[in-house]
């Protein structure tokens, strides 16, 4: 999975060459040998540095508090979404409050925030039925934004956000 | 030592207390007013009345009631004065509730209206009061909570009733409002049923219940013991509708109880309900038989009834259009597929999925009720006629209220040759279908129909969530009684 979605960030970053990967652990945490120094270890380690090899530094944050924030949801991907410590509803709950006015995760622009949160929380969205869409509206545009950004779906199947609302308040 | 006991002389002991049992001892010649019309034209009038004590409250030298008829009810006073004693009062605020009572009073008229009652503008000053008959003190369920919105009795800790109590005890749930109102609205919509077939020349029938073979597949059937044998509980009346055609009775309906021993414990499921079902020749097209159908389900009465059972059960008002919206099922699929669903070009419809049509067809057509034409035959009857030009499809339909299913129906085969292939696809067994098959061999025109149940019909028309909420006495596998 991991695997697939560097893959999928090299061509999004226009890297010409795609790199090597190897795994390590049960868990299968990518591992990233590079040629002069240590090997680079784990999605996000790697993540972060095919952006400095693209020369993209503005995904990975703007400014200090920027950087910080990207870097906050960057970690959230790993310990709280992938890990599976929380439960699906209270990661849509926090993530729709915290979407209620912004249109990226960090700052204005898309950043590398966005798109590992995508590539994370995409198989959860797929299954989410019409009226739980819904019901996570905030998560849902993000979501619809995000996977619309030319370059970014790649490897995942689009998933279908309806822009009317189906349900009112007082559903059935 | 003595003792003296003082009894106030109770100078209205003639105008109050419990009547002797009413055996038709006597004819009287009173005119008793009904509660709905008492209004501002009876005021200054001294009227006789019987209804319910709904409540009776004492304040000192009053006693304030509420008097109730069914879905009306009145403020009613006993105040001590030169009609009525300190020991009347204390009678009327001790009456049980629920009690049947005869009244003489005086209509008066109120400075406020009183919001609580159905007659806001008058009351009744009484004068004489007689209890006719008498509840039991503990009643099994306060009417007041039985009539209160769910959401506002968490709210406020106030009780409500769950609906098994109210099931137990029927009889006292039925005196709410809503219920009355509910009631009401369905006998109205079995009115309005037979109004506009027989306006359209159909004939009512009555079909037999106890059969001898299972009439929509062997798996839902009730048996009953037969003298020696067994029989069983009609599934539904389709044989014997399309015998009736075959008679050339042409056009009928039939409103009858269908028996499914079906072990669904869903809010839209019973084992016992009311079929109101329809069959019809047709000339050239089934789009008439679909057309008669529609006409019967649209109607604007009754919204008074509606309003008063919104009042416990808030919902959207039911909405349709004119003429009925008719989707083809292929157009329904792109529908779906739009929105996310994966489906093949011949599976049925889920309950899930139906329900997310209703809510993309209220969307886009802004209707509560529709048609669904043209199933895959894969998923219908054997006895569905398939469509002339896709061999996919077939001459069926569906109607949907508020995305639930309330009929299935079709263009039936009328050919007996065609009807013999049908059953064999399926692997029906011949012999056990034999008469059916030859109520077609002796000439037999085309035709289709459908069957509505009206209980859910009533249910979906109101935004209520349960069957068991439009069934008088609702029978399910957990429930046999009253």
């Amino acid at each position: 999975m991991a695997l697939r979605e560097l893959a999928s960030l090299e061509k999004y970053l226009g890297l010409k060459k795609p790199n090597k990967y190897s795994t390590q652990g049960d868990k299968k945490v990518p591992v990233l040998q590079n040629n002069d120094a240590d090997p680079l270890v784990g999605l996000v380690t790697i993540a972060c540095h095919l952006v400095k090899e693209a020369k993209r530094p503005e995904l990975l944050g703007d400014g200090a508090e920027g950087r910080a924030v990207v870097q906050q949801w960057l970690e959230y991907r790993v310990t709280k979404l992938d890990s599976h410590t929380e439960d699906t509803k209270s990661i849509l709950k926090d993530l729709n409050l915290y979407m209620q006015d912004r249109v990226y995760l960090a700052g204005n622009q898309l950043t590398l925030a966005d798109v590992l949160m995508y590539y994370g929380i995409h198989s959860i969205i797929l299954d989410l039925a019409v009226q739980e869409k819904e019901q996570y509206v905030n998560v849902a545009r993000w979501f619809d934004h995000i996977q619309h950004h030319p370059g970014v779906r790649r490897h995942l199947p689009p998933v279908v956000v309806l822009r009317n609302r189906l349900y009112t308040s007082r559903h059935h | 030592m003595c003792f003296v006991v003082f009894f106030l002389k109770d100078f209205a002991k003639d105008r109050y207390g419990v009547s002797a049992m009413v055996q038709s001892q006597q004819k009287l010649d009173r005119a008793l007013v009904r509660v709905e019309d008492l209004t501002p034209h009876k005021v200054d009038q001294l009227i006789w009345l019987r209804a319910r004590v709904h409540t009776s409250r004492a304040k000192g030298k009053q006693c304030f009631l509420v008097l109730r008829q069914q879905q009306f009810n009145v403020q009613a006073l006993v105040a001590v004065g030169d009609r009525a004693s300190k020991q009347m009062v204390k009678f009327a605020a001790n009456i049980t509730k629920e009690s049947i009572v005869d009244v003489e009073a005086m209509v008066r008229k109120v400075e406020q209206k009183i919001e609580s009652c159905s007659q806001q503008d008058v009351e009744l000053h009484i004068e004489r009061i007689f209890v006719i008959s008498q509840a039991e003190p503990r009643l099994p369920l306060q009417l007041e909570d039985a009539v209160r919105p769910d959401g506002d009795g968490e709210e406020e800790g106030r009780a409500t009733v769950n609906q098994d109590t109210r099931l137990d005890n029927r009889v006292i749930d039925l005196r709410t409002t809503t219920s009355q109102a509910i009631f009401r609205l369905q006998s109205g919509v079995c009115q309005l049923f037979r109004d506009t077939l027989t306006k359209k020349g159909f004939v009512e029938i009555q079909t037999p219940k106890i059969i001898s073979a299972a009439s929509e597949g062997g798996a839902n059937v009730f048996t009953v013991s037969y003298f020696k044998s067994s029989a069983y509980l009609a599934q539904s009346p389709q044989l014997y509708k399309q015998m009736c055609i075959c008679a050339d009775f042409d056009k009928v309906f039939c409103v009858g109880p269908v028996f499914r021993a079906e072990d669904s414990n869903t809010h839209r499921h019973l084992t016992e309900f009311v079929g109101l079902d329809i069959e019809m020749a047709f000339n050239y097209h089934y789009h008439e038989v679909i057309d008669s159908i529609t006409d019967t389900m649209v109607q604007d009465r009754y919204q008074t009834e509606i309003q008063t059972v919104s009042k416990q059960f808030p919902s959207e008002p039911f909405k349709f259009l004119e003429p009925t919206l008719r989707l083809e099922y292929t157009e329904a699929l792109a529908m779906l597929r739009e929105a996310g669903v994966e489906m093949g070009d011949e599976d049925d419809l889920s309950t899930p999925n139906e329900k997310l049509l209703g809510r993309l067809v209220k969307e886009k057509y802004d209707t509560d009720f529709y048609v669904l034409d043209k199933y895959p035959l894969a998923v219908r009857p054997f006895y569905t006629m398939p469509d002339p030009n896709n061999p996919k499809y077939s001459n069926s339909y569906d109607m949907f209220m508020r995305g639930e299913e309330i009929l299935s129906g079709a263009q039936r085969v009328h050919d007996p040759q065609l009807l013999t292939e049908r059953a064999l696809h399926h692997q029906i067994d011949l012999e056990k279908i034999k008469s059916y098959i030859d109520s077609f061999r002796y000439g037999a025109p085309p035709h289709g129909g459908g069957g509505i149940g009206l209980e859910r019909v009533c249910m979906l028309y109101l935004g209520l969530h349960n069957v068991r909420q439009t069934s008088m006495f609702p029978r399910d596998p957990k429930r046999l009684t009253p």
